[in-house]
């Protein structure tokens, strides 16, 4: 390839003097896809000439240029093999490409803002092109690339329509846990969005106030699938170190699509999807649930008399005949149904290389499968690049999207309201304004109305002021709107509605200026020593403010409005719920050298100083330095003709990522009451000044390895790396004897390591009918505490409702589960261990008859020895966030068809199933109503001499004694691993002969089914759908299975 | 084939990298448990009574400590500091091998539920801390008050470290054989003859009630070495009085004794001892099944026939093996069995 390159090149300037002489002729022509089956005609392929860009084709890979009749042209596309050619006064020329392999050269990197030639970026970096993301309607784009990049976890865990899950990449890299029972979150650690050039960051201001959680709008979701590009993955220091202020947590950046034809091209993505209520739990109905608990009753009470005197005193086991308690209601039939919905999406863009716009209008409706949730999305997007002369470009962009949730009576991520109605007995009647069971009207009646307003608006100026010489400034401003209304009938507030109405408005300045220089020390006439320096400066002013009120004592249901005439101030409970007001300084420098693009070295330097620092901390020096070594360069590989690349990255570097706010580094001081008829200024004593606040820091060494054999047949990546976080941050409470409350500390540290990789093979001929290619992810991640505040060794984090302990252990993972150790069931009497000293059986609490074990009752390991089980005998148990992650993916076509599998896994990794052990537990409560569950469905003990899994449900005199289902228990900890099948997607492309008949240039549909389903050993209905801490629980929102129809039509 | 082999080289110099960058585990902290400075013992000085087991349970603290712990009695010594080898060496104590609950049919099947074993006197729960004396304790080898005892140190440890509770105390208190007790706990002298009933509903032919306190007494005497428990009532005068005459008493499950014999003066049971044998709760104990309770009954008509329910109750331990009598005392007036 190389000679023939030369050969053109000493063509071209033999001929040049010719070519001046030659009259000037019109030529047209076509440029097809010779790899397809039915040589599809390639648009946006740029045309040049002696290295001038001279055209590009159109939408039907026509063009038209006026050159030379022996000029030598040649065409070139992304992703295809260049074409020269001579054009020998043709006027007509019919130009065949075709699909490149492992054309390092033409691929190229962005990240740190720059692109780069792939042989050049030193980075742990991981693309996904936007075509692998089609064909599956998305609320939030993120959630496509599930399993796709190694050491990119993420799960899907609420089905909630327009709620992302957890992303985090390269393991958790905050271990503090807010809330408590099934409410307890994980701080996320999402990593750091720049979509086209802009930082985004996610964790910080979450929409509507719902800050405990994850979930929210995700900054991605404000793009539709269909107008990506490619997203790029960045996972180590080298790659992330010029994020520096925020990049932590990793980087994903996300590239649009531009236009690139001159005709402009419009093209129509929709689909309609149905979502479908997966399987629900099973509940016992009517007269048998009353029979269950009477036959309960009657058979463990500790008397027949005092069962008969508990069944007649309970009006709903003795009452049958009363109407109201004579019914047999399905409840969960009133929350969950399918839907039907829609996603379209319009994009035109068109112009060529001096002068190109894209334009991109999407809408997407889905309604949650719970009754009043839903999302929506409107989207307007729009590009364009203006580059009158080679030495300068401009380009700007203005993203709008209006997003508006319904949640409900809940709050999106959990709906405890549908959750607590759905376990009502079936006895009772079915929902009516005069129903005992107010969250079902909750559910239904509730008008819940969240609307998101996002406008980003990007200008980016390049000049080259000299040779090699680069200088840009970017200017982004992205502001963001939320909305939150909440009117809750009087019906359900003691006859007074209750409104509640929410705003925030978060805004964001941003502006990189940036300059890059490249020269090169030529050796034997080619380039050898190349030397590229770049540096920037970055200033980022954000600014988020929410309001709230609530009014308790609005006139009636109808009249919604004003919210004003509050008869005092608490029921007025207004006012401004957050304010922070941050601002960013960066300076950051990047040298990068090669040798003849064999030996690859880099030094980037960053400072960062950020308005949430203490005085005291100073700005932040975030250094890196990565090299990579592109061995198949090397002359002693020349003769190596399957190895199409190879290569060896190393990498150290560091980046941060904000903590706390500015209060916790200089203090808070507020109006207090008049004294002496002057105002007075307060100290907040609720935490002392750490002047010494730090951000942050995480710092990551990377090994990788890459190479691609037999003319990318077979690709393969491999990276090693450790990652070490300091500074996270956590409040610390300050001893009692101290006026203050408690402290902004940053004095816990936590390690990452682990292994990634990354395969490709596509193992047919090259000249088969059938393309079959198939890409497999792997990744393992540890990871392990590595400091705690004060030096101390461990920590518990107390977890009230349910008692589900967090440890926190230096040297083993963070987030352990501290839990009584479950060792199945005694089977019979003689089973429970006996005290030597005092002859009496194993016991819980006191020396209650009751309290002793028995035949029936789980075998609970008594640690310490004593004989009675307490607090103490819990042990360490699990982990719950997930150790190895990874998917495979598999795209076979033929001809017009194509079908794309595409699956995930998760293993190593434990899920508490409180949703299990409600149910359970649900059984030693007979006196009260509750939906049951039947109890065929659980291996139970029964008789003595029984081995089962479970204990004795019924025993409902001794539950509260004994606890036996207690949430806090290795019997609930399950294997959480499981295998997802993501998608399954058919997609037929009409021949193009056909379709521009109609005026249409290409047609395809598509058939799409996904959440398909999980192969696992887990008990629970699903798997991927628990909280990050891995807790099943049963508010959550199921995942529904998807099917999707779409149509895709270029014109 | 030699490019292969640079590639072999390549990939063993990614891997020695790779094995580098591993060893970096080398830097994180080892996963050991922590020893807190917070733990303690809440008791040092323990007075068990010799003659019957004792546990000492909730006497530590665990504090920031991490479970589980090693618990291990050192020093074992006597107050001036000479060795204490009775402490020290194993002896034959009776072990509980299965659940004591009532339901036994004979004293066999009771027996089968406990072993010899030889172990020191007195241990300490190897991972509760908890301490306890075993029954075969007695005051020929251990001594007892007024004797300063013993002094022994505990250590704990765990893989995080170990620590020391030192000159912990050990001042056992001579045998009390019964309880309730006439015997002074240290001396072990009688400072009574006899000891009071728990609870008296009886009138006497006087036409008093009677109390517990002076007027009904109840005396315990050991007559032998066998397994056995008599209960005999007798009047002002020490004239024995018809137990029969407690003609509502359940005699069957008095006590959990077998092969009643009842005569006109007395009853007796074939029991095993101690009485109550465990701390389990059963139909022979109080509800808290720390004592074995027993209640005589008789219905008589009173004044303006009224049904008049009578009983005489007593709570009782018996520590020591023997053939004990129980004499019930009325000490100043005879009960009233007569209708009015």
């Amino acid at each position: 390839m190389k000679y023939i390159y030369t050969i053109l090149v000493l063509l071209v300037c033999c001929m040049h003097n010719d070519a001046l002489a030659q009259q000037l002729i019109k030529v047209t022509g076509t440029v097809v896809d010779g790899s397809t089956a039915n040589k599809e005609t390639v648009s946006g392929v740029s045309i040049s000439m002696n290295d001038k860009v001279i055209g590009s084709t159109d939408r039907f890979g026509k063009f038209t240029i006026t050159v030379p009749g022996n000029a030598t042209l040649s065409f070139k596309l992304l992703g295809y093999d260049p074409v020269s050619l001579n054009v020998n006064n043709r006027t007509e020329i019919s130009v065949s490409l075709t699909e490149s392999f492992a054309n390092i050269d033409a691929v190229t990197v962005t990240a740190g803002y720059q692109t780069k030639a792939k042989a050049l970026s030193t980075g742990a970096i991981t693309t996904v092109s936007g075509k692998d993301l089609q064909g599956q309607p998305a609320g939030d784009v993120i959630s496509l690339l599930q399993g796709r990049v190694a050491g990119l976890n993420i799960q899907n865990n609420t089905g909630a329509p327009g709620f992302r899950g957890s992303v985090t990449i390269r393991g958790i890299s905050n271990i503090n846990v807010s809330g408590s029972g099934n409410e307890s979150f994980l701080t996320p650690t999402s990593p750091l969005y720049v979509i086209d050039g802009v930082p985004i960051d996610d964790n910080t201001e979450f929409s509507y106030g719902f800050q405990q959680a994850g979930p929210g709008v995700s900054p991605a979701s404000q793009i539709p699938p269909e107008d990506i590009e490619e997203i790029s993955v960045l996972k180590d220091a080298a790659a992330t170190a010029l994020y520096g202020s925020r990049g932590a947590y990793g980087v994903i950046l996300i590239t649009t699509k531009r236009g690139n034809s001159r005709i402009p091209v419009v093209r129509y993505n929709g689909s309609t999807f149905l979502s479908m209520v997966p399987k629900l739990r099973s509940v016992i109905g009517g007269r048998d649930e009353r029979m269950l608990i009477i036959q309960q009753i009657l058979a463990f009470d500790t008397s027949r008399n005092h069962a008969i005197d508990m069944i007649n005193n309970t009006p709903f086991l003795s009452d049958s005949l009363n109407a109201y308690y004579n019914n047999s209601t399905n409840w969960q039939s009133y929350f969950y149904k399918p839907t039907y919905n829609q996603n379209h999406n319009l994009s035109i863009s068109g112009g060529d290389v001096r002068f190109n716009y894209k334009a991109n209008l999407g809408f997407y409706d889905e309604n949650g499968i719970q009754e009043n949730t839903g999302y929506s999305r409107y989207n307007l997007n729009m590009n364009m690049i203006y580059n009158p002369t080679d030495r300068f470009r401009l380009e700007s962009q203005l993203n709008n999207s209006v997003q508006r949730q319904r949640m409900g009576s809940g709050n999106g991520l959990l709906n405890s309201g549908v959750a607590n109605s759905a376990q009502a007995s079936s006895l009772l009647p079915a929902p009516s304004l005069y129903s005992s069971v107010n969250s079902v009207l909750g559910a239904l009646t509730t008008d819940d109305d969240n609307k998101v307003l996002t406008t980003a608006a990007n200008v980016n100026l390049h000049y080259d002021l000299f040779k090699n010489f680069k200088a840009s400034t970017y200017l982004n401003y992205n502001g963001t709107t939320g909305t939150k209304d909440n009117f809750s009938p009087a019906a359900l507030n003691n006859n007074q509605a209750l409104y509640y109405a929410y705003n925030d408005r978060s805004n964001t300045l941003y502006n990189r200026t940036q300059v890059q220089y490249v020269f090169s020390l030529k050796e034997k006439g080619e380039d050898a020593h190349t030397f590229n320096l770049f540096g920037f400066s970055e200033l980022r002013s954000s600014f988020f403010k929410s309001d709230a009120v609530l009014s308790d004592r609005v006139v009636n249901d109808q009249l919604r409005g004003p919210l004003t005439k509050q008869t005092s101030y608490l029921s007025s409970k207004g006012g401004t719920t957050r304010y922070t007001d941050t601002r960013q300084v960066a300076f950051a420098g990047q040298f990068s050298y090669n040798y003849k693009q064999k030996y690859v070295l880099d030094f980037n330097y960053r400072l960062d100083g950020l308005s949430t620092n203490g005085p005291d901390a100073g700005y932040k020096t975030n250094p890196s330095i990565s090299a990579k070594w592109n061995f198949d360069r090397e002359a002693f590989m020349d003769n190596v003709s399957w190895l199409d690349f190879g290569d060896i990255r190393l990498s150290y570097g560091s980046n941060i990522t904000p903590n706390g706010n500015i209060y916790q580094a200089y203090g808070k001081y507020f109006g207090g009451s008049q004294y002496n008829n002057s105002s007075t200024v307060i100290n907040d004593l609720g935490f002392v000044p750490n002047l010494k606040l730090e951000p942050t820091q995480a710092t990551t060494y990377n090994v990788g390895f890459d190479f691609s054999i037999l003319k990318n047949k077979f690709t393969f990546t491999m990276d090693s790396y450790y990652k070490q976080n300091d500074n996270i941050f956590r409040d610390k409470r300050l001893s009692t004897s101290n006026s203050f409350g408690s402290i902004g500390s940053t004095e816990i540290s936590n390690v990452n390591y682990g292994w990634e990789f990354q395969a490709t093979a596509r193992p047919l001929n090259t000249n088969s009918p059938f393309k079959w290619t198939l890409t497999g992810s792997f990744a393992i991640n540890r990871e392990v505490l590595a400091a705690l505040p004060d030096g101390l060794r461990e920590m518990i984090y107390s977890d009230p409702t349910y008692g589900q302990d967090i440890y926190y252990r230096l040297g083993i993972n963070s987030l352990s589960n501290y839990l009584y150790n479950t060792k199945g069931v005694y089977s019979t009497n003689a089973d429970v261990p006996v005290d030597p000293v005092t002859g009496l059986p194993y016991r819980v609490g006191n020396n209650g008859l009751l309290n002793y074990f028995r035949a029936g009752d789980p075998i609970f390991t008594d640690l310490d020895g004593n004989y009675v089980l307490n607090e103490y005998d819990r042990v360490i148990a699990g982990n719950s966030q997930p150790q190895i992650t990874g998917g495979f993916f598999s795209l076979l076509q033929y001809k017009n068809w194509s079908l794309e599998v595409n699956t995930s896994f998760t293993l190593k990794r434990d899920i508490l199933n409180n949703f299990m052990a409600s149910q359970l537990g649900s059984f030693g409560s007979p006196g009260s109503m509750g939906a049951m569950v039947p109890p065929s469905e659980f291996d139970y003990w029964t008789q003595a001499g029984d081995v089962s899994v479970y204990g004795n449900p019924f025993d409902f005199q001794r539950a509260s004694l004994l606890n036996p289902f207690r949430y806090n228990q290795t019997l609930f900890q399950e294997d959480g691993s499981y295998f997802k099948l993501n998608a399954v997607k058919v997609y037929y492309n009409f021949n193009q002969s056909l379709t521009q008949r109609y005026g249409m240039n290409r047609v395809s549909v598509n058939f799409t089914a996904f959440n398909l389903g999980y192969i696992t050993k887990y008990s629970g209905p699903n798997p991927e759908n628990v909280t990050a801490l891995g807790r099943d629980y049963p508010s959550n929102y199921p995942l529904p299975k998807q099917f999707a129809l779409g149509l895709n039509i270029e014109f | 084939m030699k490019n292969y082999r640079y590639i072999l080289k390549f990939y063993l110099a990614f891997v020695i990298v790779c094995i580098g960058l591993s060893s970096c585990k080398k830097n994180l902290p080892d996963a050991r448990l922590s020893i807190a400075n917070d733990s303690k013992y809440t008791r040092t000085v323990f007075e068990p009574v010799l003659g019957r087991s004792t546990l000492f349970s909730n006497i530590f603290q665990y504090g920031n400590s991490s479970r589980p712990l090693d618990f291990k009695i050192l020093n074992m010594r006597t107050f001036t500091g000479e060795p204490a080898p009775e402490l020290t060496l194993n002896y034959p104590v009776l072990v509980w091998k299965g659940v004591y609950n009532g339901t036994e049919k004979s004293i066999a099947e009771i027996e089968a539920k406990r072993t010899i074993e030889y172990h020191p006197l007195f241990e300490i729960r190897p991972h509760s801390g908890d301490l306890f004396m075993w029954a075969a304790a007695n005051s020929n080898m251990i001594k007892a008050q007024p004797d300063s005892g013993y002094v022994f140190d505990v250590e704990m440890s765990n893989s995080g470290g170990r620590r020391y509770f030192q000159n912990m105390r050990l001042m056992p208190l001579r045998e009390r054989p019964y309880e309730p007790s006439n015997l002074d706990p240290i001396t072990g002298q009688g400072t009574a003859i006899s000891v009071n009933p728990t609870g008296v509903n009886i009138i006497g032919e006087r036409g008093q009630p009677l109390n517990t306190r002076d007027d009904v007494q109840v005396l315990f005497k050991k007559t032998g070495n066998g397994n056995s428990i008599t209960f005999k009532f007798i009047d002002t005068l020490s004239n024995p009085i018809d137990p029969n005459k407690f003609a509502e008493t359940d005699w069957e499950n008095l006590v959990h004794g077998f092969n009643m014999v009842k005569d006109q003066e007395k009853v007796r049971f074939d029991v095993a001892y101690p009485i109550p044998l465990s701390g389990y709760p059963t139909r022979y104990t109080t509800v808290s099944g720390q004592q074995a309770r027993v209640v005589f009954k008789f219905n008589r008509q009173a004044f303006g026939n009224v049904l008049q329910q009578c009983y005489l109750a007593f709570n009782f331990n018996i520590y020591e093996k023997g053939d004990w009598e129980l004499t019930f005392w009325f000490k100043r007036d005879k009960p009233k069995f007569d209708n009015d």
